[in-house]
Order: structure tokens, then sequence, then C-alpha cells
């Protein structure tokens, strides 16, 4: 986190577009993103993977939208396991010329047909439930910092609940988020690639049993052509005494490309 | 021809300096910069990626609505931090109070006042969103137009849009 920072502020540059959370400033007005994220987890006993493909709408400079579809191979066969609906809504932004204080508020329903075997609540797949929470991203000069506080609650699951695993029923999530730009140096024009490091921590406590995590996850992102955007990342478990959790040491890659200003 | 264009007198503002705050990486210059070629009386848009200014050139004749640049630039998720404009004036009268009217468009000179105006001048825009938050609350402490907090006014009896610049 030290590197980073000093990283950050003697490169010159910094960056918010991180790969496993979103900052509080929006997608641009009456454009469309499409993503596909692949997840892969090395901890169920074996591997198993899931892919995401993923559309973004920005209704305008406020409001956006996130639809998803999860498909994976966690019980057994490749199967469509549910879908999520993302809405965020940005309520502050203070821009000045070196710095910027951005929030947003940001509510998620999702579904999800697997059963449960932890007690964390991952809406991106595992579980159904809703979430709400706010972000905010602080530019500072060089540096980015975006943190994102989540409230997550897993609907009842009963007809697919086995006997003896946990029911996860509510979550805290809580994320610090920095990243910076490494290149270019000197922009020239729009097809320059663009290379970003990020460093994310990602936390979550459970308020009925006080189980918590912390993850750390690393990401680098290549931007081309000023449209299409890769990221890959992994994150490391640094602390934490939830079990059997999915998401723990688990990489991501995604391609995102952006369609500017398509709707009418 | 030379002489219908001498009398075409519409184009008052040839080209504009704009510089946008909140721009991280070149997705999101570009993704403004998609924003702002949806506006018809934008002729050119030529990026300085380092510096964050994008200098635009306005089609002859088109009226130049600076409140859309100002809200292209807003869509794209970002702010104005400054817009200079050059200005194309033909014996433009400001008078003893600062204001001056072209085209049915009210302008208040911040740092001008009972003087005549030819020939290209550039001027600033200083108004709310043109400018940072804090430069415009900077500025209003000490604007002597009743107009500067809202932008607008009343002009012969209508309201209507005030700009206010300052003189490079």
């Amino acid at each position: 986190m030290a590197l980073m920072v000093i990283g950050a502020y003697t490169n010159g540059f910094t960056q918010e577009l991180y790969v496993f959370t979103e900052p509080a400033s929006n997608m641009p007005t009456k454009s469309i993103g499409v993503r596909l994220t692949n997840e892969g987890m090395f901890n169920n006993p074996g591997f198993v993977s899931r892919t995401i493909p993923e559309v973004m709408i920005g209704f305008n400079k406020n409001l956006m939208m996130h639809l998803q579809g999860f498909m994976s191979d966690m019980d057994g066969k490749y199967r469509l396991e549910g879908g999520s609906l993302y809405v965020k809504y940005r309520f502050l932004s203070l821009d000045e010329a070196q710095s910027h204080f951005r929030a947003a508020a940001f509510g998620r329903v999702s579904t999800s047909k697997r059963p449960t075997y932890t007690r964390d609540i991952n809406l991106e797949g595992d579980n159904s439930g809703l979430q709400g929470g706010l972000v905010f991203t602080q530019l500072l000069h060089k540096l980015a910092l975006s943190s994102t506080l989540g409230y997550a609650h897993a609907f009842e699951n009963s007809e697919r609940q086995i006997t003896g695993m946990p029911q996860p029923k509510n979550m805290l999530a809580y994320s610090l988020s920095s990243g910076y730009l490494v290149l270019p140096v000197v922009y020239k024009d729009y097809k320059q690639p663009n290379f970003n490091v990020y460093l994310e921590l990602l936390g979550k406590t459970d308020p009925g049993s006080g189980q918590s995590y912390l993850d750390i996850a690393p990401a680098i992102q290549v931007i081309l052509n000023s449209t299409t955007r890769i990221d890959f990342g992994y994150r490391f478990q640094a602390a934490g005494n939830m079990d059997n959790r999915y998401t723990k040491n688990m990489y991501l890659l995604r391609a995102e490309f952006n369609f500017f200003n398509v709707l009418k | 021809m030379l002489f219908f264009a001498v009398n075409v007198s519409a184009q008052k503002i040839s080209s504009a300096d704009l510089q946008v705050t909140g721009l991280t990486c070149s997705m999101c210059s570009n993704a403004t910069q998609k924003s702002l070629e949806t506006l018809n009386f934008i002729s050119t848009i030529k990026p300085d990626l380092n510096k964050n200014i994008f200098v635009l050139t306005f089609k002859q004749d088109a009226n130049v609505n600076l409140d859309l640049v100002r809200k292209k630039v807003q869509d794209a998720g970002f702010s104005v931090g400054g817009l200079t404009a050059s200005f194309n004036f033909n014996d433009v009268k400001i008078d003893d109070k600062g204001q001056a009217i072209i085209d049915g468009n009210v302008y208040r000179f911040v740092n001008a006042k009972s003087k005549t105006l030819n020939g290209t001048v550039k001027a600033s825009i200083v108004d709310k969103d043109f400018i940072s938050g804090s430069a415009f609350k900077k500025q209003a402490t000490n604007a002597n137009s009743d107009a500067y907090a809202s932008g607008t006014g009343v002009v012969n009896g209508k309201k209507t849009r005030i700009y206010h610049l300052i003189l490079s």
C-alpha cells in the first residue's frame, strides 16, 4: 500500500478504473459498455470457474446500470446460475483543477440457483439477495483513493438449502482501492495503449457470526484504442476466518468494450 | 462571394480552448471528445491529452452555444475547468455597466466597461460550471453583476442568459 502511494505520487498520474470495485464516477451519458469476465477459483477441492457477461448503460451523467449473467461449473456441469442488476447514482461531484471528490449510492439485486456452502455472500453468482451502499472517490493531486461501504442481505434459500450447510443472512462489505497510470508517460494520441496498475483491499464481515476476511487484490490493466479495457487481477486472502469462501484466492480476467454516444 | 462573407456577421466565436478536469486516462478524454462531437456547431476538436485541453473550432455562421459545450463535458462525467474563446468583434460597444449585446447574446465583462471592441478578442467565461467551484465562489464575492450567481438576468424586460467574461 505504501509503495502504491509513493508510486502514485512520484509517477504522475492517477487512475480510478478499478478492477474489483466500482468508482464513484460514472460512465458517460448515452454510452454502452460490454464486459466479459472470467473468474477462476482454486480452493473448492478442485478448480472451478465462472463467466460473467455484462452490459453497462449510462443513462445520464449521474445514473448508470449494469446487467450481469452468471455461468459456472461450480455445481457440476457449466450452467447459467443467475443474474444481477446493479444501479449506481452519483449524487456529489466536487471538481477542482487538481482534485475531485465524488460520491455515489448503489443498489444491487441478484438471483442465483446455487445452494449455499459458506457464510460469505457473493451477489455476483453465489447468492440471491439485495445490496445497498456508498462509494467515495477522492482524487487529490496525483493520488486517487476510492472507498466502498455496502450492506448485503441474502434471500432465504430453503428449497435449495443443504442440511448442515450455513445459511448466510447479512454481510457488511468494505473496500479501499488505489490505482495509477504507468504508461504512457507522455500522451501522443487516442491509439496509444495505457497501462495501469491497481491495489485494492477487499473486506467483509458477517455481523451475525462475527466472521471476517480481508483480501489483497493487485491488478494490471491495459486500455487499447481508448475504448477497450483488459483487466487481470488476483485476490489473496490476507486475513480471515470465514470458511469455504469461493472468492478466496481467485483470479479475474476481463475484457471491456465501450461504445460512446450510441444511445439516442 | 466576398461581399456575402463580409455581410454575414453571425459568427462571433471562432474557436475556444476548453480545459476539462477530472480526466484520468485517454478513455475519459475519448468519451469527452465523442460527446463534444455530437454538437453540430463544432467544426474540429483537437485534444491535448497531456494537458486535458480540447481546442475547438466552430463552423462558420453557426450559432455557438457555450452552455451546450459545458453540458457535453458534464454528460461525459467531467467538468469544465476553464473555457477561453476567441471572439470576432466588429465595433462592439461595452456599456458603462460592462454589458454588451451581440446578435441577441448578452455578455457582461468583469474587467471592461465603456469600451469598443474590434477584431479578434480572447475572453474567458467565468460563469458557474465554466470554472472550478472554488474559483466561482471567489469570483462571486467580488462580482459586480446581479446576474452572476444564476447566470441569468432581465434584459429588455426578458429573462435572458448572461455570460460573464474576463478579457484576456
